[in-house]
């Protein structure tokens, strides 16, 4: 078997420089800058005390496997991005918050992804790919039952959103013709959204047998008891929170 | 930190580990979908790569390391390094709320 070793050129895992114009990527810049910054102050504002180990572990398990491209389909590869992963372990506002630190990191010390179009790439997997990760088990999750589907459902979903914004910012910069392009971009990222779906139903389910009853607790889970907002058990207060 | 959260602290530590000590050595070294579609469509020459050029580890590869294997793990580890350390400071900066 020969082992591959990747990276051998620059790699092109997130929009780089070049494929949007300026209007396109202004524009996503100067609506990231602010978005990131209310997401900030509601993490600030609401994030579980006793969920912060979380934040570093996460972060740096979701920039791994960014790394690692599995195969997809003849001559392609992909890889996990983990919006859905993020937003159903730490709520959606700390997910948004990690999910740009990552491509902060990627952009300036990997050159993965153009530092003019941060802007996009935090709009397509750190906003909308979060946010699209996470509304599934927000509607669908609430019984032990479909949690695990809509685990799989927000891992698929948050990586088809974001390629369909993806693919609107690339059309809006004429790179190419809107059919090719809109085809082969949701085609491909359907596939890749299969594997999405299900590391991130995999990752869910190992931490819910880690510690039951975690993963899900902001999904607007009723409090068990009333007393437990105020003996700070983490799962009654996101749902009070309502974060 | 409770219990289950140290579980779970360690069992994202110990995959995250894995990931860049033995996954680089696995991972797929074909084009992504973007840079796949970018190349099928004609659109991948347009690619700038200047502004972050500069830095040692650009295409996640520490250029001052001879093995591929081991240029690939420095880069993988300072990235985990560096997003567990950002992770932590926000967790520093969270306000502080009604005792329980």
């Amino acid at each position: 078997m020969k082992i591959v070793l990747s990276w051998e050129r620059t790699r092109l895992m997130h929009i780089p420089d070049g494929f949007l114009t300026p209007p396109v990527w202004a524009a996503l810049d100067a609506g990231a800058i602010p978005a990131v910054g209310y997401f900030l102050r509601r993490t600030q504002e609401n994030f579980e005390q006793s969920r912060v180990p979380l934040l570093g572990v996460l972060g740096a398990f979701v920039f791994a496997a960014q790394m690692i491209n599995f195969p997809i389909w003849t001559g392609t590869s992909g890889h996990l991005v983990g919006g859905a992963l993020l937003a159903l372990t730490l709520g959606p506002s700390a997910a948004v918050v990690v999910m740009t630190a990552i491509l902060v990191v990627q952009a300036l010390v990997f050159q993965d992804g153009g530092l003019l179009a941060l802007g996009a790439n935090v709009v397509n997997m750190a906003i909308i790919g979060v946010w699209a990760g996470y509304l599934p088990a927000k509607w669908l999750g609430r019984r032990a039952g479909s949690r695990r589907v809509a685990a799989f459902v927000g891992g698929w979903l948050s990586l088809m959103a974001g390629a369909l914004f993806a693919s609107i910012e690339l059309w809006a910069s004429q790179v190419a013709p809107a059919g090719a392009l809109f085809a082969s971009m949701l085609g491909i990222h359907a596939l890749t959204g299969l594997a999405e779906g299900a590391i991130t139903a995999a990752s869910l389910a190992a931490i819910e047998r880690l510690n039951p009853g975690f993963v899900y607790a902001g999904l607007g889970n009723p409090p068990r008891k009333a007393s437990q907002i105020e003996t700070g058990d983490p799962l009654a207060r996101q749902a009070a929170a309502g974060e | 930190m409770a219990h289950g959260i140290a579980k779970t602290v360690r069992f994202f530590a110990i995959v995250t580990a894995l990931l860049v000590l033995l996954g680089v050595l696995l991972a797929s070294s074909m084009p992504d979908g973007l840079e796949r579609i970018a190349e099928t469509l004609g659109f991948a020459g347009r690619a700038e790569h200047g502004a972050a050029a500069w830095s040692p580890f650009a295409g996640y590869e520490a250029a001052f390391v001879e093995s591929s294997w081991l240029a690939q793990v420095a880069a993988g580890a300072l990235g985990v390094a560096l997003l567990w350390g950002l992770g932590a400071l926000l967790g520093t900066t969270l306000k502080k709320r009604g005792e329980g």
